[in-house]
């Protein structure tokens, strides 16, 4: 221990020995993941993402959504997710595999948003949501990725047509090799 | 409080002046980060409570003040002190005199300006995803060399000292060290220049998060715990045989604890079962650095006298911090436990308690030694270190139990109420002691430049 090299040598091979022990063996297993069918011949699942939904990917990474939304459902059994009406299945990590950035996210001040897609009504209804919010809710409102009109309307700007097609993009209502749909 | 200051030399030491400047450019500039910080967090802490606060432009959105917050932290306030916190435990301990004293200064002025680059464009919207890798990707690059400039001295000095002593603090810094420009090095590769495929990404996350604040931060926190304990306590550390194995058990089992935190995320089982079982093994190191702390205070009344030193006070509250935090991360860690606090105000209160009530307090502490050390004046008010500690402990206490207990009993709701009153409390006290210490901080920096200033020698 009187040795500097021993040291540095001893740290590297502490810090080696977990990038090879979680994060090589974890691309050895993770790495080669395709979309697959929930059935032999069946579509090929996650779909690919609509453009407009990959822009508007990044407003929600520019306007920090993650930081109260996550994107993973948990099994039943560890937690109660599922029972929260989230998602009918968990997240797999084959769900993530065309997402440029994963967005699961750490912390919860509002729903998880991994299925939101599969529950949202119609675009006026999120458009409105976002822009106003909800009386008396941590959710800020959005009201800046509105432009008010002279007949007093609001409309969407690009960011905000984009943000709402990416929300509505946040799907998994398929069935995956790894997690059925129950029902 | 205390009566450190009669033991205060006359003068300042060759060594300390030989590390005068780069010392206090890093204080400086980490006071000048934590006031930033202070400000984001109550200003993050008010929009949980009033949503509408600061919410017309995209600039003042709570997701990015939060980033803001967090980086300026880290990277900011916590990181800078440890430059500063290395290099002068690291001299002192390994009788170096520091001889190109403006290398470590540009590393200083350079990691501060891209830093603060860096901040600019997350405020502009170029941020990511990832916490504590938001800043647009060009800002690593420059972040690594200017850490290296930095921070690299310590162990330069270990290598160059006189002496074969060796004491576990120097293995701590240079553990620490080693560590934070190897995982934002490969953290970045796999993240944001040539990005890995889905989850993955998570995973790698993980990896550089733990690494990044028990290994970067923790340990280099350690090593102050140490040093001040024996030093101020003129005592030697009890079971300091163990000491060694403390050490290396904690750099193992610490960087393997990712995945512990992704518990019920979507990536392999095994893995997570992996980083539960390091998250059990630290057992080991927690049990024995609380071995060596407490035994060595608590006989012959130690606890009581170190509460009456300024420096030994904070340490003591970062020492207790660290083992609370590390037991609460044992514990929740396992799969049941987790489960119901996942995602909650219950984890934000556990890195609090980390960052904040452990390794900030640790700082704070050691400020209180090695300034007057460097400047060769006092503290100019005992009233504003007494404000200091008690609204830097309270605020935390409060931070901690409220996000505790909030995020325990979420598990049983499905409503989405915060507890934002308690939060806001606290970070209105954290920034009442955080400019107390401000104050006096730079009071006696600049009171040293003036002839006729109060140097009762
Ligand atoms: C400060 C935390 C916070 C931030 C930041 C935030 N949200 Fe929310 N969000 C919430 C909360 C809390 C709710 C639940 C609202 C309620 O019913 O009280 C919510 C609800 C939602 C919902 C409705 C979910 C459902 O299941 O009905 C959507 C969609 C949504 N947020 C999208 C976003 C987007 C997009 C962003 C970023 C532009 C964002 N949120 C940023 C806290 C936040």
């Amino acid at each position: 221990m009187k040795n500097l090299n021993l040291i540095l040598a001893g740290v590297f091979f502490t810090l080696a020995a977990s990038f090879g022990g979680l994060l090589l063996s974890g691309q050895v297993q993770l790495g080669q993941l395709n979309r697959a069918p929930a059935e032999e011949g069946g579509p090929l699942f996650p779909a690919k993402e609509p453009g407009l939904a990959i822009q508007g990917r990044q407003v929600y990474i520019s306007l920090g959504c993650v930081a109260c939304h996550t994107q993973q459902v948990r099994p039943a059994g560890q937690g109660n997710d599922i029972a929260r009406g989230w998602a009918a299945r968990p997240s797999v990590a084959r769900d993530y595999i065309l997402q440029s950035q994963v967005l699961i996210g750490s912390h919860r001040l509002g729903p998880d948003l991994v299925n939101y897609g599969a529950r949202v009504k119609s675009d006026d209804e999120l458009h409105t949501y976002l822009r106003t919010s909800v009386a008396g809710s941590v959710m800020p409102a959005y009201g800046f990725l509105y432009t008010q009109s002279k007949d007093g309307s609001f409309r969407p700007t690009e960011d905000a047509v984009a943000l709402v097609a990416y929300l509505k993009s946040l799907k998994i209502d398929y069935s995956s090799p790894e997690a059925k749909l129950k029902q | 409080m205390s009566q450190e200051h009669s033991s205060s030399r006359s003068s300042v030491s060759r060594i300390d002046a030989s590390v005068s400047l780069p010392v206090r450019l890093f204080i400086i500039s980490s006071i000048l980060w934590l006031l930033v910080a202070s400000v984001l967090s109550l200003i993050v802490a008010l929009k949980l409570q009033v949503p509408s606060f600061l919410s017309d432009c995209a600039w003042f959105t709570y997701g990015r003040l939060e980033v803001l917050q967090r980086n300026a932290f880290i990277y900011g306030w916590a990181s800078n002190a440890l430059f500063a916190l290395n290099l002068w435990i690291m001299s002192s301990l390994a009788r170096f005199e520091l001889k190109s004293s403006w290398l470590p200064v540009l590393g200083g002025l350079v990691w501060n300006l891209t830093l603060t680059y860096g901040l600019i464009q997350v405020l502009l919207g170029q941020l990511n995803g990832f916490a504590l890798l938001e800043m647009p990707k060009e800002v690593a690059p420059a972040m690594v060399v200017a850490f290296l400039f930095a921070a690299l001295w310590p162990a330069v000095a270990f290598a160059r000292r006189p002496t074969g002593n060796v004491f576990v603090s120097q293995w701590y810094i240079i553990g620490a060290t080693f560590v934070f420009p190897v995982i934002t090095v490969v953290a970045q590769l796999m993240l944001l220049w040539c990005p890995t495929l889905g989850v993955m990404q998570a995973l790698v996350h993980s990896w550089f998060y733990q690494n990044l604040i028990l290994l970067w931060l923790g340990g280099s926190a350690l090593s102050a715990i140490y040093y001040f304990i024996a030093k101020e306590s003129g005592r030697t550390i009890s079971a300091y045989y163990l000491a060694t194995v403390g050490f290396w058990t904690y750099f193992l089992f610490a960087s393997w604890t990712g995945p512990a935190t992704l518990l019920g995320a979507p990536i392999p089982v095994w893995l997570q079962s992996v980083g539960v079982v390091a998250a059990l093994m630290m057992l080991v190191p927690i049990v024995i650095t609380a071995v060596n702390f407490f035994g060595t205070l608590a006989p012959r009344s130690g606890i009581a006298q170190s509460w009456n030193n300024t420096t030994l006070r904070f340490v003591l509250v970062g020492t207790v911090s660290f083992i609370v935090s590390a037991l609460l991360s044992v514990v929740f860690s396992t799969r049941s436990l987790n489960a119901l606090v996942r995602f909650t105000e219950f984890t934000q209160a556990q890195e609090h308690l980390a960052v904040y009530s452990f390794v900030s307090m640790v700082i704070f502490g050691a400020a209180y030694y090695i300034l007057p050390r460097l400047t060769g004046s006092f503290w100019p008010s005992a009233k504003l270190v007494h404000l200091h500690f008690w609204a830097s402990t309270l605020g935390s206490l409060l931070f901690v139990v409220a996000g505790l207990n909030h995020g325990w009993a979420a598990h049983g709701r499905t409503d989405f109420a915060v507890s934002a009153l308690p939060g806001l409390v606290a970070a209105a006290l954290l920034f009442v002691g955080h400019f107390a210490f401000a104050l006096n901080a730079f009071g006696m920096l600049t009171a040293e430049e003036a002839p006729s200033s109060r140097r009762s020698y």
